[in-house]
């Protein structure tokens, strides 16, 4: 680096790493701490407790809310992974590339979401279609597929096209070649671009205030609800145990894939 | 004079221990080669040299100036890299010109001399070409353009034509041996392809797997007169053979068991070291295929004369490659040049042959 | 006669049938993507007149449009100065630990962040974290007013929009060939204009991609700055889901939208387009 200054380059690093981590994490640091606070959020520390997460335990609402968004997400990371993966086949199947198919779909992702989301309830209002589980399912298949389909189509491109050709000159038919040696070669993209949708859906609020109507409620709506009134540390809890369980998929994630690439 | 010196240099790699305690001069103004298998070191010193990586111990000096702790760039060396590392997104120009950039020259004097620099190399039509659409060819004389407009001490090359086709490289290396031999830098050439260093180098200097030096002399010294059957074998091939030294008077033979007593020339080793010329000791005989004469005559008069059936041929040209079953567990290789365009003698599969060498054409090897 | 017919009706389904495989994705484009944008294109118009759009060129709103462009703005270069060096440090200084580190970099990003935003609030408040600590120092004597204010604004959209500047800048960073650094020290650079000359111009599009990704959510956003700005009505995303979600103003939400999306259009051509003069790429 630096040649000239060595150590203060090193402090410097050093420094700015530090600052941009904590600042990172304050919020989450603040949130653990509080959840152990044996009075409501946000007044000084009283004593320790374990109160709010029992409490956590009963507060159905907040649980419904978890159900709704893991369901909204898995349907949407399944609908635009199995449309996006049959466009590639098809995609495969032609001799020639059509080079500016993944471009039909960057619209979802530079379009302000706030943008669509406006159409799109235009659209249900005409056509009358009632807001709920379904019509937000629709809507974040939209951003999936804006984010699956350029990421598989690309990875697909830099294949090696001579994999597919030596597979067909030893006698696969297009389905076989594609189910022994496209698709296994695309599924680490396949999957990281899924998880990434996944992270997308889940806490997208944008169109879930939108799209989903006044009954059905994701975790980012119950949130906002939350954040006018006033959170509960039940909340904190949460947030904390959420935390810890995300970190733990991290940990687990990286120490199986520390070999392989995703993007 | 600005010989590169390094002294008692020690370079370890995630506690590989590669290089250990390298001495190794390099001549101002030479073209010298540094040749070696894959993975022998060659390339850790000319990182090492180049600033790129730093010694464990040891000093490295280039003439009086220690520049050892100095980081690459303010090294006076510079750097043909394998595969050229031009800057993509500048130009044939700008790559040229981005030392004299750095170094804050102006304008008008990098023009003149980037233009005088790349007419020399042929390059005046494509200055503002972008790097990705030349040739390999092309490329690499931009990357030796590059790295010469500073008028270094020492330029370094990391096996740069290892990407191209032989036709080419043969090209190249002429072009590369006229251009030192005008610039009278020192250049140090780090290849694992023989035929490159004997070619290009007015001193060369072979490393063998455990990161050591073999032997330093010139491309002739060590094809003709190597010091183990490692450098032998390396530099091109060769017939080894290994059997006992007897010692009588003044003269020398080997027996080889099985196939005979030859008799061989040890003045230069006598010269070098008496360490392991002793009677009775195991030594290794080598002989180059291109000083075998291969023939049905029967003839007298040469240091071996030895039976074998023809056991393959290989025709390539300018020379037929024989390998020659002698004995019951010996197979010899034979060059010749097809010096005629119909052979007046046919050598055939499965024919019976003599093989003839002479005495100083033997080089005995301690291993 | 029937053979062939057979190996006609295979061939035809053959390709057919990656071809209505390939339907479903264009299909639900086209109806809940494209359809939509139209009709927001629609609903804009609907007596062929400006009739709609004409409320929205009164100062108020344009102040706010402005505003809403200069935050965005901010947001992305300062995501983009926290983040570049720290990815820089993390892909090049990181070692083994690169890809531990990115994960834990991104890891807040994957809770639900919204509730850190409450998190913020309560740090940067009156009776919050930043000002009692800088009381009790004696730095200041009376408490700052950090929150409901641009700062507050841009501090708390720095924050979420990070990440979506970290992973562009961190694949293309990744791919960087560390030799370019080499060879441009081999030829007398110093790290600084290395920098500046191979490693900036290089991860260009990195960065390029990183400042849309972070500028164009911004420009729509609408929680944050009705949280933490303190005036509801402050930013453009605000005033479109204000009229959007409203009885009777539809056309009028729909009009605003549209207005605004063109002019983050403008915006997002004259950075592009300033970009690439600055760095002819």
């Amino acid at each position: 680096m630096t040649e000239r200054f060595p150590l203060f380059s090193r402090c410097l690093s050093v420094f700015w790493v530090v600052m941009v981590y904590a600042f990172l994490y304050i919020p989450i640091i603040i949130f653990f701490i509080f959840s152990f606070n044996n009075a409501p959020f946000p007044a000084p520390w009283v004593g320790f407790t374990l109160h709010w997460y029992r409490a956590l335990v009963y507060e159905t609402d907040i649980w419904v809310a978890v159900g709704n968004s893991l369901m909204v997400a898995m349907s949407a990371v399944l609908l635009s992974s199995c449309m996006s993966i049959f466009l590639v086949f098809y995609a495969v199947s032609r001799s020639s590339k059509i080079k500016g198919l993944a471009a039909y779909f960057y619209g979802n992702l530079i379009v302000p979401e706030i943008v669509f989301a406006v159409g799109f309830l235009g659209l249900l209002t005409m056509l009358k279609v009632p807001l709920g589980f379904i019509t937000l399912v629709i809507a974040h298949t939209v951003l999936g597929l804006g984010y699956m389909v350029p990421i598989l189509y690309s990875r697909y491109c830099e294949l090696d096209y001579r994999l597919l050709e030596a597979a067909q000159d030893l006698g696969a038919t297009q389905l076989q070649a594609f189910f022994t040696v496209t698709h296994p070669l695309l599924k680490p993209s396949l999957l990281g671009a899924a998880l990434l949708v996944f992270i997308i859906s889940f806490d997208d609020f944008v169109l879930a205030y939108f799209c989903s109507g006044t009954t059905f409620q994701t975790l980012p709506l119950y949130i906002l609800s939350m954040l006018r009134v006033g959170v509960s540390p039940i909340v904190n809890a949460f947030s904390t145990l959420l935390l810890v369980l995300s970190g733990i998929l991290v940990i687990i994630y990286s120490s199986l894939t520390i070999r392989n690439r995703i993007f | 004079m600005k010989d590169v010196i390094l002294r008692q240099v020690s370079k370890s790699y995630r506690g590989e221990q590669v290089l250990e305690k390298i001495n190794l001069t390099i001549p101002s103004g030479k073209f010298f080669a540094l040749l070696g298998p894959s993975g022998c070191g060659k390339t850790t010193i000319l990182r090492l040299i180049g600033g790129f990586e730093q010694v464990d111990a040891g000093t490295i000096f280039i003439g009086d100036t220690n520049i050892t702790d100095l980081p690459s760039n303010q090294r006076s060396v510079n750097t043909v890299f394998q595969n050229y590392a031009l800057f993509p997104h500048l130009n044939v120009f700008e790559n040229v010109a981005y030392s004299l950039r750095v170094r804050g020259v102006d304008e008008a004097t990098i023009k003149t001399r980037v233009m005088q620099l790349l007419k020399t190399f042929g390059l005046e039509r494509r200055v503002y070409a972008s790097v990705t659409e030349l040739s390999g060819g092309q490329q690499q004389r931009v990357a030796l353009a590059r790295a010469i407009i500073n008028e270094p001490a020492v330029l370094l090359l990391d096996e740069p034509l290892a990407a191209m086709d032989y036709r080419l490289r043969e090209k190249m290396l002429v072009e590369l041996i006229e251009l030192q031999d005008s610039l009278q830098t020192t250049f140090l050439y780090v290849t694992h392809d023989p035929f490159e260093a004997l070619t290009v180098a007015d001193q060369m200097a072979i490393m063998n797997a455990d990161g050591e030096i073999e032997q330093v002399g010139t491309p002739k010294e060590i094809y003709e007169f190597p010091v183990s059957a490692f450098v032998a074998k390396f530099v091109g091939p060769a017939n080894i053979l290994r059997g006992k030294l007897v010692l009588v008077d003044e003269t020398a033979q080997v027996i080889v068991p099985d196939l005979g007593m030859f008799p061989v020339d040890i003045v230069r080793q006598k010269e070098e070291n008496f360490g392991w010329l002793i009677n009775d000791r195991t030594v290794l005989l080598s002989i180059r295929p291109e000083k075998i004469l291969i023939t049905k005559r029967s003839l007298e008069g040469y240091a071996a004369k030895l039976e074998g059936i023809v056991h393959s041929i290989v025709y390539s040209g300018r020379s037929t490659e024989y390998i020659v079953r002698v004995g019951d567990s010996f197979t010899l290789r034979v060059f010749e040049q097809n010096e005629e365009h119909i052979a007046q003698e046919v050598i055939d599969y499965d024919d019976k042959v003599y093989l003839y060498w002479h005495q100083k054409n033997v080089v005995v090897l301690e291993r | 006669m029937n053979l062939l017919k057979k190996n006609v009706l295979k061939k035809i389904g053959d390709e057919a049938m990656p071809f209505a495989l390939g339907i479903p994705a264009f299909l639900w484009q086209i109806l809940f993507f494209y359809i939509p944008l139209l009709l927001v294109f629609i609903l804009s118009f609907p007596t062929f007149s400006w009739e709609y759009f004409t409320p929205f060129f009164a100062s108020e709103y344009v102040s706010v449009i402005v505003r809403t462009v200069l935050i965005a703005l901010s947001t992305a270069f300062f995501c983009l100065c926290i983040a570049y060096p720290i990815v820089y440090l993390i892909v090049f200084k990181g070692g083994r630990f690169k890809h531990m580190f990115f994960l834990f970099l991104l890891l807040p990003f994957l809770t639900t962040f919204l509730l850190h935003i409450y998190a913020w609030m309560f740090v940067l408040e009156r009776g919050g974290v930043i000002n009692v600590l800088l009381q009790s120092v004696g730095l200041i004597s009376e408490p700052l007013h950090l929150l409901n204010s641009s700062f507050a604004v841009i501090f708390v959209m720095v924050y979420c929009y990070l990440p979506f500047m970290i992973l562009p800048l961190y694949s293309s960073l990744e791919k960087f060939d560390k030799r370019f650094f080499e060879a441009s020290y081999d030829l007398g650079a110093t790290w600084w204009q290395t920098l500046w000359r191979v490693l900036i111009p290089l991860s260009f599009p990195g960065i390029r991609s990183g400042f849309f990704l972070v500028l164009v959510p911004a420009f729509g956003e609408f929680a944050i700055p009705e949280l933490v700005g303190g005036d509801k009505k402050m930013f453009v995303g605000s005033i479109i889901t204000h009229y959007t979600m409203g009885a009777q103003t539809a056309s009028l939400g729909a009009a605003f939208t549209l207005l605004t999306a063109f002019i983050l259009l403008i915006v997002v051509v004259a950075v592009y387009g300033i970009t690439v003069k600055i760095f002819k790429q």
